[in-house]
């Protein structure tokens, strides 16, 4: 998809590679556009967030917990995502769905074991509605405050089910529902993926539809427990595809590093000033 | 479980003539689509966004005398109570697509927009009976917000005949699963009807007291409706007359 002439994009690159940077929407370099979240908006889902960008970019996450037998299933974390637009089985959808799931790789999946026989499966649901740029980071975002908002119903039957077996029955009351953060010890906070892009030496956050025209490569990088974690991707988002020297690479951890912590902080804050009202817009 | 006490009550404690909560909102997506609504129907949410009038992206989708309608239905995986992954070419959802793709062809005046394509894209949050109905009202909203010209409102509503005798309005799943129902679409404040699904068997003496609560329900959903788009419309003219 072309969306600039030739002489919008040697302008755009001078700006973009120029110091300090000059972004087309007057952004910092590492700034995220603005973005519009609502949380907990669907009945029959545990966990819901809608998450927009300025563009009109559109996503939404559900997360659904059912009670499986340990026994039978093999994760108890899958990711399910649906682009408007593109086919389930296509590349960009199967690259999608490929980073959230290696991105939750680490998810404390012991706060999802019931008893020993039974425990939670976790059904992450994304619609794309719509998007212009590279959808990753707005998925990622949402099924961040999705995951954060998810209450699971309480359990009122035995634990342990070694000698007696036993179904797992949960208390009627929905207020005595939990957030899997209260069921961890430590603060549950699910990786955020943040994508970068690389021109010359410069590094942008979060790059727009036309910035990502230009650039020379990007980055998918996780931000958990308060640094970048691995694996760190290059994706290629336009036609163009070069090479990411090490120096590029130092300098974007760096970054990342710096401001990721922000990025989280800013959804942990959207989560709170939320409003429990189910209504969706 | 007893869906129609002798009372007169229904499971969620409605009467037999009463409508669920329904509530609308136009003009949701102003950024990525050129009309956009929300309907809740009692729990069942539906998104439509509408783009269009446009040249069609193949040469078979042009009608040199008229517009063309495209309606893409999709069913979230997580709207029913029980997850379950559906493929786009489920019969089911083809079904409801080229239903509403019928009757909008026709509701919608085409010939006002020759070549082009209303692209409308419907996205089902929550299912919870009455889904071809609401989406009908979401699709009408959709359309109006997009500024294309229609005849009037076509508003929708199901009913069905609870143990051969009584008619009930708007039925949810529950209702729906145990009862012979059908949904219509109402245009505007007339008795004409611009749809009707009926799919399994209903009496055809009792057709009629079906259809006449039926229709009523729909004038009320037209109110409800437009309310809402001239509720919408004030506050824009508020903004411009600024």
């Amino acid at each position: 998809m072309t969306l600039l002439s030739p002489a919008e994009r040697s302008y755009l690159r001078d700006s973009l590679t120029a110091s300090p940077i000059i972004r087309p929407d007057s952004r910092t370099p590492h700034q995220f556009r603005p973005i519009e979240a609502k949380t907990s908006f669907l009945s029959s889902s545990n966990g819901s967030a809608r998450v927009r960008l300025i563009d009109g970019s559109e996503c939404i996450v559900s997360v659904k917990a059912k009670v499986v037998d340990l026994a039978s299933v093999s994760n108890l974390v899958e990711v399910d995502i649906d682009v408007d637009s593109f086919r389930d089985d296509s590349n960009f959808v199967t690259n999608l769905k490929f980073h959230i799931l290696n991105s939750l790789a680490n998810f404390p999946s012991t706060v999802l074991k019931l008893t020993t026989k039974y425990g939670y499966k976790l059904f992450i649901d994304v619609i794309v509605t719509s998007h212009s740029s590279y959808p990753l980071t707005l998925i990622s975002l949402a099924t961040y405050l999705a995951l954060k908002t998810a209450r699971l119903p309480k359990l009122v039957s035995e634990v342990n089910d070694e000698e007696i077996a036993e179904q797992p029955t949960f208390a009627d009351d929905w207020a005595e529902s939990t957030l899997i953060q209260d069921l961890l010890d430590a603060p549950f906070q699910p990786p955020v993926l943040i994508t970068l892009g690389i021109i010359g030496n410069n590094i942008i956050f979060d790059p727009s539809i036309e910035e990502e025209q230009i650039i020379d490569n990007s980055l998918v990088i996780g931000f958990y427990n308060g640094r970048v974690i691995t694996p760190i991707n290059t994706i290629s988002l336009s036609s163009i595809s070069n090479g990411v020297n090490s120096i590029v690479l130092v300098k974007a951890l760096e970054l990342g590093n710096k401001y990721g912590g922000m990025v989280v902080k800013a959804l942990d804050t959207l989560i709170e000033q939320d409003i429990d009202d189910e209504n969706i817009f | 479980m007893e869906l129609y006490s002798p009372e007169g009550l229904r499971i969620d404690g409605r009467r037999w003539n009463e409508l669920r909560r329904f509530e609308c909102k136009i003009n949701t997506h102003p950024h990525s689509a050129d009309g956009s609504s929300y309907v809740e129907q009692g729990n069942t949410k539906i998104i439509c966004m509408v783009r269009g009038p446009m040249e069609p992206a193949m040469k078979s989708q042009v009608n040199a005398t008229s517009s063309t309608v495209e309606v893409n239905v999709s069913l979230a995986n997580f709207s029913t109570f029980e997850r379950k992954k559906r493929s786009k070419t489920d019969k089911r959802i083809t079904e409801l697509k080229t239903t509403l793709e019928r009757t909008f062809n026709e509701c919608i005046m085409g010939h006002l927009y020759p070549r082009t394509l209303i692209s409308v894209t419907v996205q089902v949050l929550a299912q919870d009976g009455g889904l071809l109905a609401a989406m009908t009202n979401a699709v009408t909203l959709a359309l109006i917000d997009a500024g294309i010209a229609m005849y009037d409102y076509v508003s929708g509503v199901n009913a069905g005949l609870y143990d051969q005798t009584s008619a009930l309005l708007d039925l949810n799943t529950l209702e729906e699963n145990d009862m012979c129902s059908l949904t219509i679409g109402v245009i505007g404040k007339s008795e004409k009807l611009a749809l009707v699904v009926l799919e399994d068997k209903l009496p055809l003496d009792r057709l009629e007291s079906v259809l006449a609560i039926a229709i009523a329900g729909s004038h009320r959903i037209r109110e409800l409706m437009d309310m809402e788009v001239r509720k919408h419309g004030n506050m824009r003219l508020a903004k411009v007359s600024v």
